[in-house]
């Protein structure tokens, strides 16, 4: 297919009319259109399965680690202190330790072990304070209604705690994908990529289009779970309405 | 005294107004009870007292001076005010606390730390226990006292309560109503209180000041007129079916002319002066005599006997002198 | 070992330390001097706070890198932007924080003050703020030690600070020289996320430590 004839490649067709050939400045149109497929388009998406893959990995791990956590209340205070002190590890910093001692090689693997180990703190989080907010009153007339302890989590806890646990996935996504911009420069790809190659080249063009379009997907995917949250809880929804 | 003047509130936005051209005058040294079913607009009104809410129309005389003569935050400071759930600064001392209207009117450290020593004394705190506590570390009663000893801290000629007493249990409650009214008797505050329980109107008010859905005054008397002569289908529902016994509450057993001691008294029960008429019927029915040996007089002597037939009569007596007298 | 040592020991390496801090700290008081009057500003009105809120979670969202590279096309390389850049990531949190720790005090605390005659700014100044204060150092708390990280970004913008090691251990290939700087930025955040924890305690007035161990 003739390249100008893709609806992406079409609008900066009509941008490029718009600028050139007066356009100087910043951006070369041109050459955006000319490599969105190649690319840009190729490196939000390597961005976005990486963020996607590591906060996947996150959750498999912090909704048991959660659930043990809210039960046995003992734990809790110990795996708050490990992940938090993941947390506060600077990413740069975190990249550069998983590296130089752990002895990972470049590539995609030190860079999702990072983003997984920093969701863990939110996830956990939100999955333990999601069950506590869970009226004890509810569980008591399950239990009384003859459900397992198993069924009362997975028909009841959870789904009640569906939306601060959404909340928590919301923040550890939008905090990954700024962290894996960083990642790029010890070669897990994405966005990152674009702007590390643009300063190097020294081709706003390219580091622009990293930087915004990595803002733009945090926004968006910050603003999309946000509408997801409140759909999640309709009860909770329609109390607000009543008042 | 406090003179509403044709008082009314309406919302914008809204077409009913809450309040609805409320005129009364509260004397000196008496206390107002504002009551009815929720949506009645008591505590809007109590609230344009102290121009917490503006009224829409009419004006709100303090001692013939209209409230909008100074502006609401020095109104403010001369009216003590005591909400339910008593709003008290979590992050200051109860002293603090309850020196703070000083502290604006600017009163100097030591009068200050007299006042606040004297008023935890009047509530029935210890001072040096009490006042470099939290707010947190009390129970629901001492700080519903706190509360009021904030209100009563500048010495305010007038006092705002809205169901100041509301927040503790009901044994608290009493208790806490008994003090205050003690209190009361001491510092003699034009008080306007307001609660939707007719049972603590009665105990509390020396006037009552009825009000029904949408703002409008239905009675205002005191509560023995009320209770003897309720003035609409509205208030005697409101009073409760029960009124005749609610008056007998009014009276105590030593106010009654008792019958003598005459014969055998071993197998009455002891009713204790003190008691008001209707515990001391209560008393006596509860126990299958139709009369009971009153002791008193400090010692725990008798003072007479009082029978359920003297009780009687003298509601009947009540009543009918209500209708002869056109009440 | 020795040549890890050695890095500390460059005469650089005081300065962009000194560097890393400044830009912080600098960064970290320009975000209390523009979110803290905002969000005294927005109390009034439910509408402009939740605006303001919304605001401000967008701009939690963005990248910090990406804030620094769009800013420096438009301001030049340097610690100036790298300010810039860093002031603009620390406003969301301490602005969020301020916001909500300000609404959150109790609705009949307030009134009870305005009903005993304190004036607006009496309310704000003695019984709001001090309430809110411990939301709100939480939330600077948050904004700076975010700041100290992406601070190690400002090495890619000219700005110096420790990132400087880390790249030129990379370039160089040298374990010792990355290590230096990417374990004094992990120990300088962790500082500043306890120091900043040690502050939020002292600020926190006693009655609501009593009030909070008591559940109430």
């Amino acid at each position: 297919m003739d390249s100008s004839e893709d609806p992406p490649t079409a609008i900066l067709a009509l941008f490029q009319s718009e600028f050139a050939p007066e356009q100087k400045g910043l951006i070369d149109w041109g050459w955006l259109s000319d490599h969105l497929t190649s690319d840009i388009l190729p490196a939000l998406w390597e961005h976005i399965i990486l963020c996607a893959v590591s906060v996947g990995i996150a959750v498999v791990i912090s909704v048991p680690l959660g659930i043990l956590c809210a039960r046995y209340r003992r734990l809790y205070p110990p795996v708050t202190a490990i992940t938090g002190f993941f947390y506060t590890i600077p990413s740069f910093s975190m990249f550069t330790i998983l590296l130089f001692v752990i002895g990972f090689s470049v590539g995609k693997t030190p860079a999702i072990i990072a983003l997984v180990l920093y969701s863990l703190l939110v996830l956990i989080r939100n999955v333990v304070t999601g069950l506590d907010s869970v009226p004890p009153e509810t569980k008591d007339a399950a239990r009384g209604m003859g459900l397992t302890d198993r069924q009362i989590l997975l028909r009841v806890e959870l789904p009640l705690a569906l939306p601060v646990i959404v909340a928590g996935m919301r923040i550890a996504i939008v905090t990954v994908i700024g962290i894996a911009v960083i990642g790029a420069y010890i070669g897990a790809g994405g966005l990152g990529e674009l702007i590390f190659d643009g300063i190097t080249r020294d081709f706003p063009t390219l580091y622009l289009t990293g930087a915004v379009l990595s803002t733009l997907l945090a926004v968006t995917i910050d603003l999309l779970l946000v509408r997801t949250e409140r759909l999640l809880s309709p009860w909770a929804r329609r109390a607000r309405g009543a008042n | 005294m406090i003179e509403f003047k044709g008082v009314s509130k309406t919302y914008s936005g809204s077409k009913e107004p809450v309040v609805k051209d409320l005129s009364f005058e509260i004397p000196d040294g008496d206390i107002c009870v504002l009551v009815g079913p929720s949506g009645c607009g008591k505590t809007t009104s109590m609230r344009m007292v102290n121009r917490l809410i503006e009224p829409t129309n009419g004006e709100i005389l303090i001692d013939g001076q209209k409230n909008t003569s100074m502006s609401g935050t020095q109104l403010r400071r001369k009216i003590g005010y005591a909400i339910q759930q008593t709003g008290l600064f979590p992050h200051r001392t109860i002293g603090e606390n309850v020196g703070t209207v000083p502290g604006l009117l600017g009163w100097d450290k030591e009068r200050t730390t007299k006042r606040v020593n004297d008023l935890l004394d009047m509530v029935g705190l210890a001072p040096d226990q009490y006042r470099d506590r939290y707010p947190a570390e009390l129970s629901g009663g001492q700080q519903q006292r706190v509360g009021v000893a904030r209100a009563l801290a500048a010495d305010p000629p007038i006092m705002l309560m809205d169901e100041p007493f509301g927040a503790v249990d009901p044994i608290t409650r009493e208790s806490l109503q008994q003090e205050f009214l003690r209190i009361q008797e001491d510092i003699k505050k034009t008080i306007v209180f307001v609660t939707h329980d007719i049972d603590e109107a009665i105990k509390m008010g020396d006037k009552i000041a009825i009000l029904k859905e949408g703002g409008v005054l239905a009675q205002y008397d005191t509560p023995e007129n009320i209770l003897a002569d309720p003035g609409s289908d509205f208030v005697s529902s409101f009073v409760g079916t029960d009124r005749v016994l609610k008056r007998l509450s009014l009276l105590q057993v030593r106010d009654m002319d008792l019958d003598p001691v005459n014969g055998n008294s071993d197998n009455l029960p002891q009713i204790d002066e003190r008691l008001t008429l209707r515990d001391a019927l209560s008393e006596i029915i509860g126990t299958g005599a139709d009369k009971g040996l009153v002791v008193g007089g400090g010692n725990g002597s008798p003072q007479g006997t009082l029978s359920i037939e003297a009780i009687r009569a003298l509601s009947n007596r009540e009543t009918t002198d209500r209708e002869t007298t056109g009440g | 070992m020795q040549d890890f040592i050695q890095v500390f020991q460059r005469p650089d390496f005081i300065k962009n330390f000194f560097v890393h801090i400044e830009m912080s700290a600098l960064s970290v008081l320009f975000g209390i001097l523009i979110a803290i009057p905002v969000a005294i500003l927005v109390n009034r009105s439910d509408a402009a706070s939740t605006f303001a809120i919304n605001v401000g979670n967008i701009g939690r969202a963005v990248p910090s890198l990406a804030i620094l590279v769009i800013i420096f096309p438009i301001t030049g390389l340097g610690v100036d932007t790298a300010v810039i850049a860093l002031t603009a990531l620390a406003i969301p949190p301490i602005l969020i924080n301020a916001i909500v720790g300000l609404r959150q005090v109790n609705a009949q605390t307030l009134d009870a003050a305005k009903g005993m005659g304190l004036s607006g700014r009496q309310i704000l100044t003695g019984i709001q703020v001090p309430i809110a204060a411990p939301i709100i150092f939480a939330g600077i708390r948050t904004s700076a030690v975010q700041v100290v990280a992406s601070a190690t970004l400002a090495t890619f913008i000219g700005g110096g600070g420790l990132g400087d090691y880390i790249v030129e251990g990379f370039q160089r290939n040298s374990t010792a020289i990355s290590l230096a700087g990417a374990l004094s930025v992990a120990v300088l955040a962790i500082v500043t996320e306890v120091g900043f924890g040690g502050l939020q305690r002292a600020f926190t007035p006693k009655g609501l430590r009593i009030a909070a161990k008591r559940g109430k």
